[in-house]
């Protein structure tokens, strides 16, 4: 095998993680609120998937697209009933971050309830399983490999296609900006924010969808994630879709890896630390910048402007002119 | 039967505390306990608007005090007097000889009233200074900034502290939980019984203690910075350590309720330190009841307490009717609920009222009667208000229910 089953491992995870923390961010850009259910709609795209290769015996690959459209469905009918209600009632920041709260407990507890109904269902184990039998090969590689990091590659291009170039997106970028300008320009808020739902809770879904062909499953290890999530939202600079895209890669590369190589190093107990890694980054981004890699971005940014010496190249104005448009 | 739970109270006849009476006792305790935490939490998110999503560290400190520091101390205080222990230094022998250890020292403390009673108030008084040293630790990353940052490590705090306490097993034994000796033993009565009074005393104490500091001028400083940090800090306030203070006082009295579960239930475990049950069923009960006076803290805890343990009581009965364990449908229940009341009933069953200040002639400061919604005020001044932006429609409608 060419590469190491570690940094498969570690590829694939941050591969996913990337998909959801550009999602996580997305949300907290339109609509101005950290969703804690986020990884929860992970914990739904896993069931899906288990749901077409062990009840169905399909191929779980098939089912991808059908998670991306739960998720997207299961994402709307959530900012219709409780986020968008909340917010039309003028709910601050801190109303809403407890309703996502809410929302993940009764969601993973629906996810629970989905496992233990197929469980007397069909028998066997529901709760605690892993996909890679299901799995083709593609040249020596495991196919989700390939897959995953070609979906998040997908993915990333098609957003960035979608806020700079299509009118939805740059619609988008401005309801981010200031909802009640946006809305006196002719563009339909609440539209926009379906939208954002709809592709936000796609992507998570998806992503969860692609969990149990690496990794072992439950029930609760997409509630679990959000640690992870939220961290690479944060390296990233929170209120930046490129920076989620570094953050959550960076975050879910290293997980593995440090976990790792602290393992090698001091012992096997190291292992059981793994969620604090992604802790580690949350303080540590907190202490250091709370603007994550955006804010380092734009200092730089700024020096390289003030700074007589340089004069800005045409390369250098064009990603100033890209930094605002975020 | 009321006539059984003051004979149970009173003459403490081990007979007396079953069936129903139990079931009391049971509702009284963790009405105790989580009245603690549900007031803390209406002190700094309903006073001071402190959204603080780390209940459940708080309360795991108070525990792992008395698993830690007070069972450590109680087995020296009993070598010191001169009775055999097993060995207990290295983590094998901590772990694998508590039973043996813990039965002697309760064998021990039956005769010493003296003794519990310190070791109780030594625990007590620990477990506050921890608290607040755990609540200015995890203050820090994130106290300057936005509400939202300040959730998310708090939140993520709640596993940390856990994954602690699973691997470190001279904290509380790891993921076998740890006996605690009984402080309780000189009571010739039932412990619960005891047990309960203790917390519920605790519980009205720091309920005098909040009482008194929300209607000093310090509570009304706490008022005006849950408004607009911009005026407080405007007129010379320091925002950052006025905020800090109220989260490290407030994390010392959570801590109290970490002490109380772990001699009531005599076992430290952090598996039973979730945030679920310890973070989000009091957020629960401050929004059901509304933030912002202890009335309606005590109506939603008595509620919520009420409810969960009828649950566990009848567990098996409503059990055979289900196909999944009753606690999911509990998560349920606690998640729909509270959207159901943050949609139906935002301000709560009992709503906030203005605060009057005996001894302060409001006719003079205001001439007309302004009635001021607490709830809302805030957001309308927040950067962004609502993403929809739909709040310049939601203040006439303020103005006609006046």
């Amino acid at each position: 095998m060419l590469i190491p089953a570690l940094w498969l491992a570690a590829l694939v995870y941050a591969s996913e993680l990337t998909l959801l923390s550009v999602g996580f961010t997305l949300t907290y850009l339109t609509a101005k609120v950290p969703n804690f259910a986020h990884g929860t709609y992970a914990g739904v795209g896993i069931y899906v998937s288990f749901t077409f290769a062990k009840v169905w015996g399909l191929s779980p690959y098939l089912g991808f697209p059908v998670a991306f459209i739960v998720g997207g469905i299961m994402s709307v009918i959530i900012y219709i009933l409780v986020i968008g209600t909340l917010a039309r009632m003028g709910g601050g920041s801190i109303v809403l971050t407890i309703a996502t709260l809410a929302i993940q407990i009764t969601l993973s507890a629906l996810i629970y309830i989905y496992a233990f109904w197929l469980r007397a269902m069909m028998g066997g184990y529901t709760m605690n399983f892993l996909l890679k039998e299901n799995d083709f090969e593609w040249i020596g590689f495991p196919g989700i490999f390939p897959v995953a990091i070609g979906i998040s590659i997908a993915a990333v291009l098609v957003l960035h296609y979608l806020l700079t170039r299509t009118k939805m997106g740059v619609a988008m970028r401005a309801t981010a900006e200031d909802p009640e300008l946006s809305s006196v320009l002719g563009i339909n808020i609440n539209q926009i924010q379906l939208f954002s739902w709809f592709l936000t809770g796609g992507l998570a879904c998806l992503a969860g969808a692609m969990i149990p062909m690496w990794f072992m499953s439950t029930p609760g290890s997409g509630s679990a994630i959000i640690t992870s999530i939220m961290a690479g939202s944060l390296l990233g600079g929170f209120e930046s879709v490129y920076g989620a895209i570094v953050g959550g890669f960076a975050v879910g590369l290293s997980e593995i890896l440090l976990t790792y190589v602290g393992s090698e190093v001091f012992g096997t107990w190291v292992g059981e630390y793994r969620p604090l890694v992604p802790m580690i980054f949350l303080i540590a981004v907190l202490l250091v910048e709370p603007r994550g890699l955006q804010g380092v971005y734009d200092r730089i940014m700024a020096r390289r402007m003030i700074s007589p010496k340089t004069t800005p190249t045409p390369e250098a104005e064009k990603k100033e002119e890209g930094e605002k448009k975020e | 039967m009321m006539a059984d739970i003051a004979l149970g109270i009173l003459g403490s006849l081990p007979t007396a505390i079953e069936g129903t009476n139990r079931l009391v006792v049971d509702i009284a305790m963790f009405f105790g306990l989580l009245v603690i935490v549900a007031m803390a939490l209406n002190f700094q998110y309903g006073n001071a608007g402190i959204p603080n999503m780390g209940c459940a560290v708080q309360v795991i400190i108070g525990a792992f005090t008395v698993s830690a520091l007070t069972v450590r101390l109680c087995f020296m205080i009993i070598e010191g007097a001169g009775v055999k222990l097993m060995s207990w230094a290295s983590d094998y022998d901590w772990v694998y000889h508590m039973t043996w250890n813990v039965a002697t020292a309760n064998n021990f403390l039956k005769n010493q009233f003296m003794l519990s009673v310190s070791l109780l108030l030594f625990s007590l008084a620990v477990a506050i200074l921890l608290g607040a040293v755990i609540g200015y630790l995890i203050s820090l990353p994130a106290i300057r900034l936005r509400a939202t940052y300040l959730m998310i490590v708090l939140i993520t705090m709640a596993d940390a502290s856990q994954i602690f306490g699973r691997n470190i097993v001279s904290i509380s034994g790891g993921t076998l939980g740890e006996f605690i000796p009984d402080v309780f033993r000189w009571y010739p009565g039932d412990k619960g019984v005891i047990c309960a009074v203790v917390t519920l005393f605790l519980g009205l104490i720091s309920f005098f203690i909040f009482r008194t500091m929300l209607n000093s001028p310090y509570g009304r400083l706490m008022r005006s910075l849950r408004e607009n940090e911009v005026t407080v800090a405007s007129v010379g306030k320091d925002v950052v350590s006025i905020r800090r203070n109220i989260l490290m006082f407030a994390s010392g009295v959570t801590a109290i309720a970490g002490v109380m579960n772990a001699f009531y239930t005599s076992y430290v475990i952090e598996a039973a330190y979730t945030r679920a049950y310890w973070t989000y069923w009091p957020w629960l009960m401050l929004i059901l009841g509304g933030p912002g006076n202890n009335a309606g803290t005590f109506l939603g805890c008595a509620i919520v307490v009420a409810l969960r343990r009828i649950i566990v009581v009848y567990k098996f009965t409503i059990q055979a009717v289900f196909f999944f364990p009753i606690s999911y449908l509990e998560e349920i229940i606690l998640g729909v609920l509270m959207v159901a009341v943050m949609i139906f009933r935002p301000n709560g069953l009992i709503p906030e009222k203005l605060l009057y200040v005996p001894g302060v002639n409001y006719s003079n400061i205001v001439q007309e009667e302004v009635k001021v919604d607490w709830r809302s005020a805030p957001k309308a001044r927040l950067k962004g208000g609502g993403p929809l932006g739909r709040k310049k429609k939601e203040e006439p409608k303020e103005e006609e229910k006046k």
